[in-house]
């Protein structure tokens, strides 16, 4: 009876031993490879200490001013620009420009790496079913597993400070526009592809004529939820070492300083909103012509 | 229907006789901190007056400023087992004063304390570092941080932390920003933990914050820096644990002599009875204590687990704290 009552689970002192290997040759790994690692990331690191340097240090009115140009190319929307001024007006008000400044550095160098990575990817999971099928279940574990868990890695192997932090946000963010990607791709209509063989297309213009342009929105909205979920990962990045508006959050956190936390998560918000509200205006500009346009 | 009123009343009674022979010290609440030793301490404790003294006691999660601010406030936990008091000391001694709150304990673990701290490499390479406080600030070279090689790390306290602060202000005491330090924020005890266990796995240098006993400490056998001279209790409570704007001078000072009390509430000294004793006893030695975080460490064990370890291996140490009655009850249910 014991045997339906009692899990047969393996051995205490096995298990105890599973655990102390996979730990003693992650750390084996680590000794021998994380140097190596860090050299592979120190351009990037370099790149991103640049990146938060030029925020800080750029007089605040031309910060300003260039993210309200930013807002109106993406947006053509006055109100939207006048939005994004006030908000950062308010933001630097209560004292909060330069973390929002580092904030805002990350987000971006985020941004930009998970639309280079994932974008590729996407296109390779669209062309070839086996790779979508290895891929998928990888960036379910990517969403899915609590961030505490990889940051105590992540931290082994590269320390803490701003590359662990891109790791870490990039792991949670990237899975949207890999999937938006290909999904993208995989939903246009198999009608144009045969058109676009019929001309002859090569695999390339086929790609980039056709595939790609077709696939925008839904490209778009996979930049837009990368952005998103970059942003809500700013706090758990702070956990190791990334400065920001996170540090502030996990202060008020620990001392019941509710103002602090509260500021500093809407001045997070506001970010959100402003980068939500400009990349989904521009995603749609650039379908403009697909209303009408085609007689759909 | 009568009979069902009767079966409730039969069950009522059942349920109260069976919660007063239960009610020796009646069902409280332990807070059980967020890190090794006090989880141990924790659950050692739950062990010991569930078994020993007929308690129920329920563990509530928290860290020392979480906990402090609601047993201040609302009462509750019961019982802080491994409260350090410097970050928290004047609101904690207003609460003495107003009988709010009481110490039943003041030195729960034995030689304890917080600090600057190398790795043994470091310690073994340049020993001129860890007695001189100043020879090691002049070495800001050896601690390149990773975002500015021209400038040494000096990791500090995570956010959030009362040490947080007493390390920012000392950082600007010992004028480590001329001498081209950077005060790094690891930003969680996973944080400062990972970084301090990679500089050791890798034999890179480290300097930083931490406190023992812990099983960083024990397990990578870090070596304390003399920080200098104690700059007296004024320039410490008055000026290095306060907020930055309320500390204009700090003076460059080793660090605080480190208390912990065992803390409990009002309602839980007049309720406890003999489980007040009972803390009030209740002493780890540091060297035991070190030796039961390595095996959590090792074993990867929780809190409950060692705590089983503990009241099994060091029996010698906790007969100490409890009746002999006591102890025997303890000893069956083990």
């Amino acid at each position: 009876m014991d045997f339906l009552t009692e899990f047969p689970e393996m051995g205490r002192g096995d298990l105890r031993d599973l655990k102390k290997g996979i730990d003693a040759a992650f750390k084996e790994f680590s000794r021998a490879y994380g140097e190596a690692l860090e050299a592979f990331f120190y351009p990037l690191l370099q790149f991103m200490v640049w990146f938060e340097k030029l925020l800080t240090q750029t007089p605040w009115p031309i910060v300003i001013l260039v993210l309200a140009a930013l807002a109106w190319l993406g947006s053509r929307n006055w109100k939207l620009v006048a939005g994004t001024v006030v908000a950062f007006i308010v933001i630097g008000y209560f004292g909060m420009w330069e973390d929002t400044m580092a904030t805002l550095a990350i987000i971006s160098v985020a941004t930009i790496v998970c639309i280079g990575v994932g974008i590729p990817l996407g296109i390779l999971m669209a062309r070839s079913n086996r790779v979508q099928a290895v891929i998928t279940p990888i960036l379910d574990v990517m969403q899915t597993i609590p961030s505490f868990v990889y940051l105590i890695p992540v931290v082994m192997l590269l320390g803490i400070g701003k590359v662990p932090g891109l790791m870490a946000v990039c792991i949670y963010a990237i899975p949207p526009i890999v999937r938006l990607t290909n999904l993208g791709i995989r939903l246009v209509d198999a009608d144009v592809m045969e058109a676009a063989n019929a001309f002859g297309a090569s695999y390339r213009q086929r790609l980039w004529g056709v595939q790609v342009p077709l696939a925008l929105p839904n490209i778009f909205a996979g930049v837009n939820q990368t952005i998103m979920m970059a942003l809500a990962m700013v706090v758990i990045a702070s956990m190791i070492g990334v400065k920001g508006l996170g540090v502030p959050v996990l202060r008020a956190i620990s001392n019941q300083y509710l103002a602090l936390g509260v500021m500093n998560g809407l001045a997070i918000v506001a970010l959100a909103i402003i980068f939500d509200r400009v990349s989904q205006q521009y995603g749609k500009r650039l379908q403009k012509h697909r209303e009408g346009g085609h007689g759909v | 229907m009568k009979k069902l009123l009767t079966a409730m009343a039969a069950v009522g009674v059942a349920l109260t006789v069976s919660g007063t022979a239960k009610a020796d010290c009646g069902s409280l609440t332990l807070a059980e901190m967020n890190w090794a030793s006090a989880e141990l301490m924790a659950n050692v404790d739950k062990f010991i007056l569930e078994e020993g003294y007929g308690c129920e006691v329920e563990l509530i999660p928290g860290a020392t400023m979480t906990t402090f601010t609601s047993m201040n406030e609302k009462g509750e936990p019961d019982i802080a087992n491994e409260l350090w008091i410097n970050a928290v000391r004047e609101p904690l001694f207003a609460a003495f004063d107003e009988g709010r709150l009481h110490s039943v304990n003041n030195g729960p673990i034995t030689q304890l304390g917080e600090g600057w701290w190398v790795p043994p490499h470091t310690a073994e390479k340049y020993p001129e570092i860890v007695s001189d406080i100043d020879a090691l600030l002049a070495r800001p070279d050896l601690f390149p941080h990773p975002e500015d090689p021209s400038k040494g790390a000096f990791v500090g306290c995570p956010a959030g932390w009362g040490c947080q602060l007493a390390n920012a202000n000392l950082y600007r005491a010992f004028d480590m920003e001329a001498k081209g330090w950077l005060l790094v924020d690891p930003g969680s005890a996973a944080g400062l933990d990972g970084s301090m266990a990679k500089a050791n796995e890798r034999g890179e240098n480290w300097f930083g914050y931490y406190w023992s006993p812990t099983a960083m400490i024990g397990k990578y056998s870090m070596v304390p820096v003399d920080m200098g001279e104690w700059a007296g209790a004024d320039n410490w409570d008055g000026c290095i644990v306060k907020p930055e704007q309320d500390c204009a001078d700090p003076k460059a000072s080793s660090w605080t002599h480190s208390e912990v009390h065992t803390v409990i509430t009002d309602r839980f000294k007049k309720a406890g009875g003999v489980a007040v004793d009972y803390l009030n006893k209740r002493v780890f030695p540091g060297p035991v204590m070190n030796g039961m975080l390595v095996y959590m460490g090792d074993n990867q064990a929780g809190g409950e687990d060692a705590a089983i370890e503990f009241l099994m291996q060091h029996e010698d140490v906790w007969t100490q704290w409890v009746p002999a009655d006591v102890a025997s009850k303890i000893k069956a249910a083990l």
